[in-house]
């Protein structure tokens, strides 16, 4: 591992602005990642992780998105402030994305191949030629797996299945060999046995191209699969960043706890599975301290105030006052 | 492909069989005594009884209906009262004077209604919106024949712009008819002024018949266009780095034109009917004004002609209309 991260995040803060007001999408997320890791960003609906991935990347409209403040360097340069035409450069050969729904993120109307050969000129700032994208189209499609290229290739995106449409999607987002992958939710819209196979081959592309990679997912168990860190997003913020075995072994926030709770063990017989009682807070006006508090089992009246990141150990991040010495002292005076 | 023209042509049968049962029922029963007006003004009592039995008009409905049927499929359209000759050589002379404007119409519509809806959704709620919405709503707020007598008064009568009426001025040499249509003839045989010409006296006419198209067009290309552009594809294209134009002139484009184009093909038709007040008020010979003078004399085989023409020239449009889009969707394509 080298000192400089691929992609650092520092404080990074995204508002909305809505008919109802100012609605605290972001607020101050710090994360970095080295070269060759693969982060795993998980969190209820709505909790921001998509929000996040791709406003780093300029792919959320402003208005009525708005960056409040804090930055994103991609191996060291700033990427808040640049132009349109510099950020679709990023894009197209540093960074690529992979989304949700496979179903919906093909254009219906052009072939399969024309958008992979569009793709790949775009990626490449306009350089490569039609049949050499062409080329590079078919050997992308090989390497996803996908039977037959050539006739996938004249395809519409109609008639491909969705797990066929997905791996369409993988080449097509790394054609480019691109240094870091975004997967937002890549396999929630397949079934599960299709799903496996595409997490198999992304772990399997990963691994080969030296990718570093944000996955993106509410299951746990996915992203156990492919990730080798976990950061924990709660209503905009972070709430704990650590590796997977601690995770799941040593969770520390309650919040962390309580989507584990929700999972099925497969050992033990449970009737019902846990959930986490109350719902998100109303980001249009946030709180100042914890999000988390009004759902936590734990919560004190330290929790109004602003909780930061805390160091717990070398790997290990969580923003929580349960970790906070001031805590004990706090109940003590009280 | 070949089996859905033909089930939709056998369609149109049935459906412009339906719509001279209807016109054929209104024309009758519409007050006003055809025999009295084939007999001309001055004519006794007695030649009008005489008139009315030699054509036939003092039979019940539906044999009339039949016997006119049975005209209309041996290709007989009748006599016009009104000017005297065959309705099918009339209709002849007027209907490429009517195509030809109508056409002219509808490119006017497309050419600037798609870029402009696409111009107002990218600039949503900014000034080429409100400029581009205004436009719009004007186009459907005002009256056709208003508009034009509007552009009548002021580009012709005041500034001189253009000529105020007819297809050419009146001393004009006429082209060698060959299409019928004055600015398409003149250019077959390499005439530039006259087309130009023609041209000139089909501006205000071609105008005030667009303005309502293009206000359609405009709205419902832009409302698409925004949905479109929001669309998942959408963002994964901005994600592969492909550039704003290509997203919105082409992926976009593409996907938002199929509503605009099933509204061009409705259009088509409101323009078809509007050609009644735009050429009665540009004193433009064209199928238009012909239906008015005949439906304004009661004169009953033009109405009934021009009518079954026109219903006959939407359909077919439509028709048309339904093949490009599955020529631009592959989806539809599959489907038929």
């Amino acid at each position: 591992m080298t000192d400089h991260p691929l992609l650092d995040i520092r404080d990074f803060s995204l508002v909305f602005d809505t008919f109802d007001g100012t609605y605290h999408a972001i607020d101050g997320v710090n994360l970095s990642l080295q070269p060759g890791e693969a982060l795993g960003l998980v969190g209820e609906t709505g909790c921001g992780k998509s929000v996040l991935t791709r406003a780093a990347f300029g792919l959320v409209p402003s208005p009525p998105a708005r960056i409040t403040g804090g930055s994103v360097q991609l191996q060291g340069r700033e990427l808040l402030g640049l132009s349109d035409r510099a950020l679709r450069q990023v894009r197209g050969r540093e960074v690529a994305m992979i989304f949700q729904d496979p179903m919906t993120y093909l254009n219906p109307v052009f072939r399969v191949g024309t958008q992979l050969v569009d793709a790949i000129r775009a990626q490449s700032g306009g350089q490569t030629k039609r049949d050499e994208a062409k080329a590079i189209a078919l050997d992308m499609l090989e390497k996803v797996q996908l039977p037959n290229p050539n006739r996938q290739f004249a395809a519409y995106p109609h008639e491909l299945s969705g797990g066929m449409r997905q791996r369409v999607l993988i080449a097509m987002a790394l054609a480019a060999k691109p240094k870091l992958l975004i997967a937002d939710e890549p396999t929630t819209a397949l079934d599960v046995t299709i799903q496996a196979q595409i997490l198999d081959l992304m772990a399997e592309l990963v691994a080969d191209m030296g990718l570093t990679m944000i996955m993106i997912s509410h299951d746990l168990g996915v992203v156990a699969q492919v990730c080798s860190r976990i950061a924990v997003m709660y209503a905009g913020k972070i709430v704990e960043d650590a590796p997977v075995a601690r995770i799941f072994d040593a969770p520390a926030h309650p919040y962390t706890k309580g989507l584990l709770a929700a999972l099925p063990h497969p050992f033990r017989r449970q009737d019902r599975l846990e959930s986490i009682p109350g719902t998100l807070p109303d980001l249009l006006h946030p709180p100042a301290g914890c999000l988390f508090a009004a759902r936590c089992p734990h919560a004190a009246p330290i929790c109004a105030k602003p909780v930061p990141m805390r160091r717990i150990d070398d790997s290990h991040r969580v923003a929580c006052t349960l970790y906070d010495p001031a805590r004990e002292k706090d109940r003590a005076d009280a | 492909m070949q089996r859905l023209i033909l089930k939709r042509l056998g369609l149109m049968v049935v459906m412009l069989l339906g719509l001279a049962v209807i016109t054929f029922t209104v024309a009758n029963i519409a007050p006003g005594d055809p025999a009295r007006l084939a007999a001309g003004p001055d004519a006794s009592p007695d030649m009008v009884e005489k008139i009315r039995v030699e054509r036939g008009f003092d039979r019940a409905l539906p044999v009339r209906f039949g016997l006119y049927l049975g005209q209309l499929a041996q290709g007989d359209l009748g006599t016009s009262v009104y000017t005297g000759r065959p309705v099918a050589q009339d209709i002849a002379v007027f209907l490429p004077a009517t195509i030809e404007l109508v056409l002219f119409s509808i490119l006017i519509a497309v050419v600037l209604g798609v870029p402009f809806g696409v111009l107002a959704a990218v600039w949503q709620n900014h000034l080429p919106d409100h400029a581009i919405r205004f436009l719009s709503v004007s186009g459907v707020a005002l009256p056709m024949f208003w508009l034009g007598l509007m552009l009548q008064w002021y580009l012709s009568l005041e500034l001189g712009l253009f000529p105020l009426g007819g297809r050419l001025g009146t001393f004009d040499d006429v082209p060698t008819t060959i299409t019928g249509m004055i600015s398409i003839d003149a250019l077959l045989v390499g005439d530039l002024a006259t087309a130009g010409t023609a041209l000139m006296h089909m501006v205000l006419p071609a105008t005030a018949l667009s303005f309502p198209a293009l206000a359609a067009i405009i709205r419902v290309n832009r409302a698409e266009m925004l949905e479109v552009l929001g669309r998942d594809y959408v963002v994964n294209a901005r994600a592969q780095g492909i550039g704003p134009f290509r997203i919105i002139a082409i992926y976009a484009l593409k996907n938002a034109i199929l509503p605009t184009l099933a509204m061009i093909g409705l259009r088509f038709g409101w323009m078809l009917g509007g050609t009644v007040l735009v050429e009665s008020v540009f004193d433009f010979p064209g199928i238009g004004l012909y239906a008015a003078k005949a439906a304004i004399s009661s004169d009953f085989e033009p109405i009934m002609a021009v009518t079954l023409i026109l219903g006959a020239a939407f359909m077919l449009t439509n028709l048309l209309i339904d093949l490009m889009y599955a020529l631009l969707d592959p989806r539809v394509r599959n489907q038929i």
